[in-house]
């Protein structure tokens, strides 16, 4: 029976990361993955015969270009495709469309507001340098505000330093960013509803929040993060998909020598004296390690692996009162043809980028207030995505691959049944709603699947279909996250550590928190440290 | 000795004087109405019927209390219950001064809330306690904080630690967080769950699912840390309180000029050197401080020429969005609700939202301008407490009406809007006092539009401005600005467009007088 540094539960790209940095410093590190495929929400799989879905995530968010470069990600078959541009279908028959040359989005912005052509230029410069601001916070561990331990009290006069340095107006762009909601900080830039509409649906992406919640309009900067990321792409497409990366990243990890291990769960997490020594599977085998990261979500680490007893009682209702409350779906669609957009007819690099359903403000916040009394859109905020246009590796030649992210499908339903009983109407207004825009759209689909945020919590094992492992909420985030005091990669229980997007910086494919609680991980362990 | 002039004789324009007079200096107060107290009066709607507009108070800070001696000069009452709950299905939760009576109360609704009511009162009590004194302090300034700001921080600092680890978080997870995550982290009971989130809504535009009411909530416990509030009244009215006030400040030396507008604020090489009146006279003065709103200050008294433009756009940027219409009922009799047995248990507030969704839909119909078919009121009857408000027998009904948007939708006016909005009112009312419509002899209803037009509320903004996490302490009215200086020399702020803003309670007032005491000191010299 072996025995390991280290033992990853979950392989999610953040569990991967993890693992890969630490055996690249010496540690014996086993990763165990429930599925038959890794990746977690990082995924590609052929759910129809000839057809590859992004089954759950879809594109590259910020994937922190560090890991891309320190992992040797391109050499081990990462290729990042651009993800050019989005467009915006109306029902006036209008549209909006924004694409990654600069003049060109000038013109089309200047087709619905002249002033706001010139204001979406402005708005980026000061964008660029928030993102400059926060990009260092998503490398850092998060100090302890009632700690008085120099290191965390260095990290809070750094940040304290920092934003001293920030001219004026950027002090008071970043508090507003920081506390506004997007559309509340876009009417200060902006005045053609639309582009409103669609640059605040980032903020919502993946919270039970609406455009006009205060805290939604800090995700405006991840743009703008991408663009500083530079030389490496950090948003986008990935060549065969979003498993692509993780299948990259887990080569990087077998390389530096991690065991993975796929189709092996984790029942329970084996504690003593206080310390994690092991685990158990679901096959009632057991597997003994020096230190446990786990990368799966707080509800699912000490409510089930660890159990409520082994922790404080603090500490267990800060993990109940942890919000996940999914808010989205996905349907995957395998189609036949391009879809036909009565806004803008035909084929068209318009359908290579983003398709966001999202033509007002009013539109997406109404949508929100459904789902507020437990009911899922009916009329969702989708946005939209055809990889196969940029990558036919993932479609038969002439066939295409339609991935349509839908917001909000609430979690806990108020309208009789489960989600089992509405998934089917669900989906049916999903394609409704894209109908509205490009008619053609149910003649062409050849196969469809519906993923409430119930599938995603049983597929994925993303409590309550969380995308994020937990709400991306002012009251979640930094050093709140996943539990105030324990927001340092760190568990009441010795040697369990938190490696996943529970942990800040949080969701996307961004491979921060792996990385992070990897340093952590390292510093407070000896290399091959027999304890 | 020189001259300073008030602008505005609202309740923090009257202590500021006070302040300032009682200093040494000559202070002319101007007010645009012909009575004093602004948003704090007490008015004949009807003839034989006086209502207070703003029905409950503060409380006022206890400091303001002390040194304007108004408990010698006005009879403050402090009903008990302090504020009744109704709810739909007729029943009423009753809150009391004393947590144990209250807690039995809210045993019949939850033996389990019950149970958590004591200790979430202490909680409150505890981050109320200390947020109360960031409340009296000068917001620090960001760029260059001076010697004594950062030692202010430092003891700011030392009893935020004191605080402990848990009321620590749980003060850094209330803030942001929604008032209704918030409470149903205390409670289960729905009428319970609305009647306290309540405070973090009211006067606001966010509904109890908007993140970052828990600030307001806690910002309200800062002031008034009892659950729902204390509803503190005055023997005569919230007006009764601003004439005293004004007693107060004449004392110091003050001269109090009501019917005398101001439209202009005079500038002359960047500095404030007086002001025009409506009849086209000036006065000159050597510093002005306006009690009006950000915006009336600086986007109508000023001449734009005069500021900075990216100064103006963050001042258009303040957001100060009304949401709270007044209505007041001329009663022929007392009207009996559904759930009290004995009349004088409605001396205190009546809170009518009896659950969190209820909140959150009226708040969703003002989103887009429309008028909630179930708003929520906030209703006293101070004829109770205070027969003099009508004659023998009649009895007022004031009630706060959320959520009423400024605008309506589809470019509907209000002259039609507002009769839908009364009937609204007294629909809702018969649920829960049946046949109070039969009782009505007049009415009058005071929509944002009309909040705005005859009290000089910006966007008929009862707080001179939203209070939002982005324009709350150093924010407020904006970053850079929320030390009571303007960009304009001599030119200051006095009213609840500033830190820390809010309801009745004289702390901007306040915290203004010592800072522009302390600017006009260094100027001297």
């Amino acid at each position: 029976m072996p025995h390991y540094d280290v033992i990853v539960i979950g392989g999610g790209h953040n569990g991967l990361v993890h693992a890969a940095y630490l055996a690249r410093a010496g540690r014996k590190v086993l990763v165990l993955e429930r599925r038959h495929v890794l990746g977690g929400a990082a995924v590609t799989e052929e759910i129809f015969p000839g057809f590859k879905f992004s089954v759950a995530s879809y594109v590259v968010s910020l994937l922190r270009p560090e890991i891309i470069r320190e992992l040797e990600l391109p050499r081990h078959g990462l290729e990042i495709l651009p993800l050019d541009g989005t467009f915006t279908p109306m029902p006036s028959g209008d549209y909006l469309w924004r694409v990654n040359d600069h003049a060109r989005t000038h013109r089309e912005i200047a087709r619905h507001s002249k002033l706001d052509a010139e204001a979406y230029d402005e708005y980026g410069k000061p964008m660029v340098e928030m993102g400059r601001f926060v990009k260092p916070i998503l490398n850092m561990t998060p100090p302890d505000p009632t700690s008085l331990d120099p290191r965390g009290l260095m990290n809070l006069l750094f940040l304290g330093k920092r934003f001293q340095a920030l001219r004026d107006q950027d002090k008071y762009n970043q508090v507003q960013l920081m506390t506004m909601s997007a559309v509340d900080f876009l009417d200060q830039w902006f005045e053609t509803d639309v582009l409103k509409a669609t640059m605040s649906a980032s903020g919502i992406i993946g919270t039970f929040l609406g455009v006009r919640s205060p805290g939604t309009a800090y995700v405006l900067l991840h743009h703008y993060m991408g663009e500083i990321d530079g030389a490496f792409r950090s948003w986008g497409f990935a060549r065969g998909g979003t498993g692509a990366i993780s299948n990259a990243i887990a080569d990087a990890a077998r390389e530096a020598g991690v065991e993975i291990r796929s189709e092996t769960a984790v029942s329970k997490i084996i504690i003593k004296d206080g310390a994690a020594v092991g685990v158990v599977l679901t096959s009632g085998d057991y597997l003994t390690a020096d230190v446990v990261s786990s990368s799966v979500d707080p509800n699912l680490t000490f409510l089930k692996m660890v159990g409520e007893d082994n922790l404080p009682d603090e500490f267990v209702s800060d993990v109940k009162r942890y919000k996940y409350r999914g808010s989205s779906g996905k349907v995957n669609l395998a189609l036949d043809a391009l879809p036909n957009f009565t806004a803008m007819p035909g084929p068209g690099p318009h359908l290579r980028g983003a398709i966001s359903i999202s033509p007002s403000v009013e539109y997406m916040e109404r949508a929100y207030d459904e789902a507020k009394y437990g009911r899922y859109s009916r009329r969702p905020y989708i946005d939209m995505v055809i990889p196969s246009l940029t990558d036919p590796f993932v479609a038969p030649p002439g066939k295409h691959v339609m991935s349509c992210f839908v917001q909000y499908a609430p979690y806990h339903l108020k309208e009789g049944g489960t989600w089992d009983d509405h998934r089917d109407a669900f989906g049916d207004t999903v394609i409704n709603t894209i109908a509205e825009h490009a008619p053609n759209i149910k003649d062409i689909i050849l196969h469809r699947q519906v993923l409430t945020p119930l599938d995603i919590e049983r597929d994925f094992g993303l409590t309550e279909g969380n995308i994020f492992q937990g709400e991306l909420t002012l009251e979640q985030l930094f050093f709140l996250r996943p539990a105030p005091g324990w927001a340092q990669y760190r568990t009441p229980i010795r040697n369990l550590y938190m490696c996943g997007s529970a942990t800040h910086p949080g969701g996307g494919i961004m491979g921060a928190p792996g990385r992070n609680a990897a340093r952590r991980v390292i510093k407070e362990t000896k290399t091959g440290g027999r304890r | 000795m020189p001259h300073i002039l008030i602008i505005g004789a609202g309740h923090n324009g009257l202590t500021t004087a006070f302040y300032l007079a009682r200093a040494g200096h000559k202070v002319t107060v101007l007010e645009r109405r012909d009575v004093v107290g602004g948003c704090a009066v007490t008015e004949e709607f009807a003839p034989g019927f006086r209502a207070p507009l703003a029905h409950a108070i503060g409380p006022v800070r206890e400091t303001v209390v002390r040194d304007m001696a108004l408990a010698r000069r006005v009879t403050f009452l402090r009903p008990d219950p302090r504020l009744i709950a109704l709810d739909t299905g007729g029943r009423a939760l009753a809150f009391s001064h004393d947590v144990a009576r209250t807690a039995e109360a809210i045993r019949s609704f939850s033996a389990k809330d019950a149970g958590m009511y004591p200790e979430f009162c202490a909680t409150l009590q505890r981050l109320g306690g200390f947020l109360s004194g960031m409340l009296e302090l000068t917001p620090p300034s960001i760029d260059a904080p001076a010697a004594g700001e950062v030692w202010d921080l430092l003891k700011v600092g030392k009893r935020f630690r004191a605080l402990g680890r848990t009321d620590i978080f749980r003060l850094l997870r209330w803030g942001p967080m929604a008032a209704a995550d918030l409470v149903a982290e205390w409670f289960e009971t729905d009428l319970l769950q609305a009647a306290v989130a309540a405070r973090g809504v009211f006067g606001t535009a966010q509904g109890p699912w908007s993140a970052g009411s828990g600030a307001v909530l806690l910002l309200n416990a800062a002031v008034d840390p009892a659950p729902g509030g204390s509803s503190v009244m005055v023997k005569g009215g919230a007006g009764a309180l601003s004439n005293a006030m004004a007693d107060a400040a004449r004392g110091e030396g003050v001269t109090i000029r009501t019917s005398a507008p101001v439209v202009k604020v005079l500038v002359s090489n960047g500095k404030a050197v007086g002001v025009t009146l409506e009849d086209g006279s000036e006065i000159l003065a050597s510093a002005v401080i306006s009690n009006a709103d950000p915006h009336r200050t600086f986007l109508s008294l000023l001449d734009p020429v005069e500021l900075d433009p990216s100064f103006l756009t963050k001042i258009r940027n303040y957001r100060a969005r009304g949401t709270v219409a007044k209505v007041h009922l001329a009663l022929n009799a007392l009207p009996s609700f559904r759930g009290v047995a004995n009349p004088a248990d409605l001396h205190g507030r009546i809170h009518i939202a009896p659950g969190i969704d209820y909140l959150e839909r009226s708040f969703d119909a003002s989103k887009y301008g429309e008028l909630p078919s179930d708003p929520y009121l906030d209703v006293t009857v101070p004829t109770i407490g205070d027969p003099s408000f009508a004659r023998a027998g009649k009895h007022v009904l004031s009630a706060n009406v959320q959520f009423v948007p400024y605008q309506l939708a589809n470019g509907e006016s209000w002259d039609a809007g507002r009769s839908r909005l009364s009937s609204i009112v007294l629909a809702t009312l018969e649920q829960y006092a049946p046949g109070i419509s039969a009782m009505v002899e007049a009415s009058e209803v005071l929509t944002p539009v009309d909040l705005e037009r005859r009290y000089g509320l910006s966007g008929g903004q009862i707080y001179h401005g939203d209070p939002a996490l982005d324009q709350l302490f150093t924010m407020r009215p904006v970053l850079g600005w929320a030390q009571y200086r303007t960009p304009i020399e001599g030119l200051f702020l006095c009213g609840s467009g500033t830190h820390p803003g809010g309801g009745i309670t004289g702390a901007s007032g306040h915290n203004a007088a010592r800072e522009i005491r302390s600017v006009l000191k260094r100027t001297k010299r």
